[in-house]
């Protein structure tokens, strides 16, 4: 499997993963070990809170909070620049013209019946 | 009076700078849950900014790197790699086991879409050019099988009706006799007490 190439979007399997083989330097090593001592730290503060016998409510996971809180307010940091104006004006007023004009065709139907409405031909309509 | 407290009000409502229903009555938000400093906040100028940004969602400052900063309403919330929740080590422990995530770890703005029962980027077990190989060969040779099938079809030879019928009426005839004779020489086999 010497040519193996991943899906787009996907990763590459372990045994794969040059990640696995190369980064074994003291500073890769010492920084995988800050990642071990942040995750042991919030480890310790889960148990604490989950095997405290006086513990009645129920565990606040911040990160949680913070993430729903982040989704949900993304509108206090919103800034009109060309591509976010260009999303909004695609996705919330062409939408709504184009409804508009298809709801309104059968009013058209009836001019086109009647004859009265003039109908030019051309190539490109 | 009421006029004095109506314009309180409105003066209170245009300084406030909560968001939602709270926002509306009266410009503040509850004081219950998290402080407003651990909340996630603008978009971080400086590195002060960022290594506390970093301290707040439990991060190393290196490993910290906030979404680019061009108004789309991410503010400092973090840039996690773009993993789902399939490709986490099955066999650890960890704290809630279905969702694969320890607590306070900090949450991938997608979340809900990497759970495991939704998008998935675990690798795949064949390359991706093996993948396309067989597939659209597989399509391929199916749509041309079936356009040559159009091209020259071929049907079965059919007899007249008539000599068809007379055909099938015979068989059916000899069947017939085929089956009372076997019946007749298992009776005859099985026990002559029924002749």
């Amino acid at each position: 499997m010497a040519d193996y190439r991943e899906a787009p979007l996907a990763t590459r399997p372990k045994t794969l993963d040059p990640n696995e083989y190369f980064n074994l330097s003291p500073e890769q090593r010492r920084a995988e070990e800050a990642r071990g001592a942040l995750r042991a730290n919030l480890k310790r503060q889960y148990q604490l809170q989950l095997n405290n016998p006086h513990r009645k409510e129920l565990i606040e996971d911040p990160a949680l909070t913070r993430w729903v809180y982040a989704r949900g307010n993304p509108y206090a940091h919103f800034r009109p620049t060309n591509k976010t104006s260009l999303l909004g004006a695609m996705f919330g007023v062409v939408p709504l013209f184009k409804h508009c004009s298809l709801l309104t065709r059968c009013l058209k139907e009836e001019q086109i019946k009647a004859g009265t409405l003039e109908r030019k031909f051309s190539l490109s309509s | 009076m009421a006029g004095v407290g109506f314009r309180r009000w409105a003066q209170a409502l245009s300084k406030g700078k909560g968001s939602g229903i709270s926002a509306l009555l009266s410009g503040c938000r509850a004081a219950s849950g998290l402080s407003k400093d651990s909340l996630p906040g603008p978009y971080p100028k400086t590195p002060e900014e960022r290594a506390a940004a970093a301290k707040k969602y439990n991060m190393r400052v290196e490993d910290y790197e906030p979404y680019p900063d061009n108004g789309e309403g991410f503010g400092d919330y973090p840039k996690l790699p773009d993993r789902s929740q399939q490709e986490r080590d099955p066999w650890y422990q960890w704290d809630h086991p279905d969702l694969r995530r320890n607590w306070g770890e900090p949450m991938h703005w997608d979340f809900d879409m990497y759970i495991r029962n939704r998008v998935d980027t675990s690798p795949s077990p064949v390359s991706w050019s093996t993948m396309c190989k067989q597939l659209f060969g597989f399509i391929g040779f199916m749509l041309f099988m079936f356009y040559v099938g159009e091209k020259f079809p071929a049907y079965q030879p059919v007899v007249s009706t008539h000599l068809n019928a007379r055909i099938l009426f015979s068989l059916f005839f000899c069947w017939c006799f085929f089956l009372t004779v076997t019946i007749f020489s298992s009776f005859k086999m099985a026990g002559s007490s029924f002749f």
